[in-house]
């Protein structure tokens, strides 16, 4: 029996469920994250009332919009409105394929990983103006418009950014860019690419969409933009897949510039309890996440663009010539 | 710059050849009047090109209540709760503006300690209007945690107010010929407590983390721009008057009650933005905060209500009062014929007034450039629609 589950479609089917199952818990466990976390920072308890702290807040979440009408609309492009959250979700989910959890726990440990998480995080920006063209109403097109115009310009530098650390490495493999700062955290790519670090965080924001750069819902002028039509499961998968792109975001952050699974320093290894040590660095970087949502006001579409292609851009390039020149030179 | 860019937006819409040959279409939006970010219920109709807007229509009318024609079945002092459901984050300035106008047909001498009571109960009202109006800009600008710091403030005056009126928000505390009751004995240490805790924590809880704010700045900075002159055009009073530097203030410059004996500046900035609104306003929470530590300071032992007896009848005439709200003047005019009710009830009220810079200003800014446009008139749909 284990023979066969360890043959290639089973293999492939249950590592693959495996994953939708983190992805959806953790977004679940982000729900109630952010809900707490927001309502310290503005004094307030958060749910305090499902189960013990609040603890069960998710669950009774995801009974809520179980049983919630998924809504159909009548002038809706039915099949692009369907579609949309799935091709949000599944990018999510996907990029942890080739994430390193631990040595050797990686599923897919690709020798593109770099390139494979910059492929398929674009395909959330489809997701997008799917869900906005589909609705048909001005504010899901608007919002479309704005998340598609947004996602491609921050896709530049978030590539830009990845590449200080693939020169260093000198392979696009995320277990080789891990293994490469290993040693303590001073062998940490945050320290010779700390500008690359701030911009690859600052695109990851846009990139997921959420404050200050969350112009694509922008609820106070767009009220929820390209996801403004849809209720039930379709709206709580979108929201799902915007919190596991988030731990995304994160995880690759980690791995990239934080040492992934590497203790910060040698006698904290921790032998087969390293994914331990990448959790508590995911984790942190979500609190930053959670933390900026809920301390800043948003930009507008232009000032936007401006800090994009005025901003960081320039900035990457110009530290993807300080670090081919350290390389020359050292 | 602005200015420019409406004409050139305006003019290649308005010509219909450029519009056929490339197809340029605008993309008509409705606003409201069921909008999250809305102030109450307005709805704009938008004429979009892209996200600049061209056109911008405000449709008021969706609370309206007959305020006006209720108050002339009413007898007078019966008047009063319904000014309170006016402007409701104003309601002590709504009673005091009509207590004035129905003081001034009947020619009455207030005891001078109600006189006290009523400016003290209108600058707390006016703090615990404009830092929720700060709130309110900032989570329009997308940052939902300031408005929770502000309703922090926001409460504890009304717990402040419930202690002194038995109301936290509907308060008919102000009546004609003085105030309905005494404060409480320990209410005056409770205020100075407070006062004193919230100029304290004023400069690091706001000014220090709004002020700074990159976002903030590039949001707010130019944007709602106008001259001094479009804003006495249009008719504006309050702080989207004084940020364009026109110094005028009723409480000065029309006084009333015990205003003269008071010492207060008049705040006004130069920039006539939505950053120069907030500036006012956050610098009128210290000018409220001076007034009140006067009024406690120089209160009077005495009566608080004049006797007037029982049944109301002012001689035939017309009565005026105006008063300085938070968001402007607020005005009312009673016109008497002899009976015990109004024969006519007019407020002029400042979110009504206010809201024509609309039509004017916002053509040309972008979609999102709307919400701290409303952060600086700040309406109440309670006032505009009455």
């Amino acid at each position: 029996m284990l023979e066969v589950l360890n043959q290639e479609p089973f293999r492939f089917l249950l590592t693959f469920g495996a994953l939708i199952f983190l992805v959806l818990n953790l977004a679940a466990v982000l729900t109630l994250a952010e809900r707490k976390v927001s309502a310290y920072i503005q004094l307030r308890y958060g749910p305090n009332r499902v189960g013990p702290r609040g603890l069960l807040q998710p669950a009774a979440d995801v009974i809520k919009l179980f049983t919630k009408e998924n809504i159909p609309l009548n002038r809706a492009d039915r099949w692009v409105f369907l579609l949309a959250p799935a091709f949000m979700f599944l990018p999510a989910v996907a990029v942890w394929l080739v994430i390193p959890f631990s040595q050797n726990a990686v599923v897919a440990d690709l020798n593109i990983g770099v390139l494979f998480f910059v492929a398929i995080t674009s395909i959330g920006a489809l997701g997008v103006i799917m869900a906005g063209y589909g609705s048909r109403s001005s504010y899901s097109l608007l919002g479309a418009l704005r998340g598609a115009a947004q996602m491609i310009s921050y896709e530049v530098p978030l590539i830009l950014s990845l590449l200080g650390v693939v020169m260093l490495t000198g392979s696009l493999a995320l277990s080789d860019v891990v293994n490469a700062q290993g040693g303590g955290f001073w062998n940490w790519y945050i320290w010779p690419q700390l500008p690359m670090f701030l911009i690859f965080f600052i695109s990851g924001i846009a990139e997921v969409k959420r404050i200050p750069f969350d112009l694509p819902e922008g609820e106070s002028e767009i009220v929820g933009g390209f996801m403004i039509e849809y209720s039930g499961m379709t709206w709580a998968l979108i929201q799902a897949s915007e919190f596991a792109m988030m731990a995304v975001v994160s995880a690759v952050t980690a791995t990239l510039f934080l040492g992934g699974w590497q203790p910060p320093l040698p006698f904290l290894d921790l032998g087969a309890f390293n994914w331990l040590w990448f959790a508590i660095k995911t984790t942190l970087l979500l609190f930053v996440f959670q933390w900026i949502r809920w301390s800043i006001p948003r930009f507008r579409m232009d000032q936007l663009m401006d800090l994009g292609w005025k901003v960081l851009i320039p900035l990457t390039l110009i530290w993807i010539f300080v670090t081919a020149l350290w390389m020359l030179i050292f | 710059m602005l200015e420019e860019k409406r004409k050139t937006v305006t003019e290649r819409l308005a010509s219909p050849d450029i519009r056929d040959e490339f197809g340029l279409e605008t993309m008509d939006m409705n606003m409201g009047p069921q909008h999250p970010a809305m102030h109450g219920l307005l709805r704009l109709i938008l004429e979009l090109d892209g996200e600049t807007i061209v056109r911008c229509d405000p449709i008021m009318g969706y609370l309206h209540r007959c305020q006006e024609k209720i108050a002339e079945n009413r007898m007078y002092p019966a008047v009063i709760p319904l000014t309170d459901r006016l402007d409701y984050f104003a309601n002590m300035h709504n009673e005091h503006g009509y207590c004035l106008a129905v003081e001034d047909l009947l020619d009455v001498e207030i005891p001078p300690r109600a006189e006290y009571i009523r400016v003290l109960m209108c600058e707390l009202m006016r703090i615990a209007s404009h830092i929720p109006s700060i709130g309110f800009l900032l989570l329009e600008l997308g940052a939902f945690t300031p408005i929770l710091y502000a309703f922090r403030e926001r409460e504890r005056i009304q717990d402040i107010f419930e202690a002194v009126t038995g109301a936290r928000m509907m308060f008919h505390y102000i009546r004609i010929g003085g105030v309905k009751a005494d404060l409480p004995p320990e209410i005056p240490e409770k205020i100075w407590n407070y006062i004193e805790g919230l100029e304290r924590r004023i400069q690091p809880d706001f000014i220090d983390l709004i002020e700074g704010n990159e976002i903030f700045i590039s949001r707010t900075r130019g944007v709602g721009k106008m001259t001094p002159e479009q804003a006495v055009e249009l008719g504006l009073t309050g702080p989207p008057l004084r940020c364009t530097g026109v110094d005028f203030d009723v409480r000065r410059d029309y006084p009333y009650s015990v205003y003269p004996e008071l010492e207060f500046d008049v705040i006004t900035d130069d920039a006539g933005d939505v950053e120069a609104s907030y500036r006012v306003r956050i610098r009128e929470v210290w000018q409220s905060i001076r007034i009140i530590k006067q009024c406690l300071e120089k209160m009077p032992e005495g009566e608080v209500m004049a006797d007037l007896g029982r049944r109301l009848r002012p001689p035939e005439g017309e009565g005026f009062g105006r008063v300085e709200g938070p968001r402007g003047e607020f005005a009312v005019h009673v016109v008497s014929d002899g009976s015990d009710v109004p024969y006519r009830v007019h407020y002029r009220d400042p979110s009504f007034v206010n809201m024509q810079l609309l039509q004017e200003i916002v053509p040309g800014h972008y979609l999102p450039d709307i919400m701290p446009i409303m952060g600086l008139i700040d309406p109440v749909s309670g006032g505009w629609d009455k």
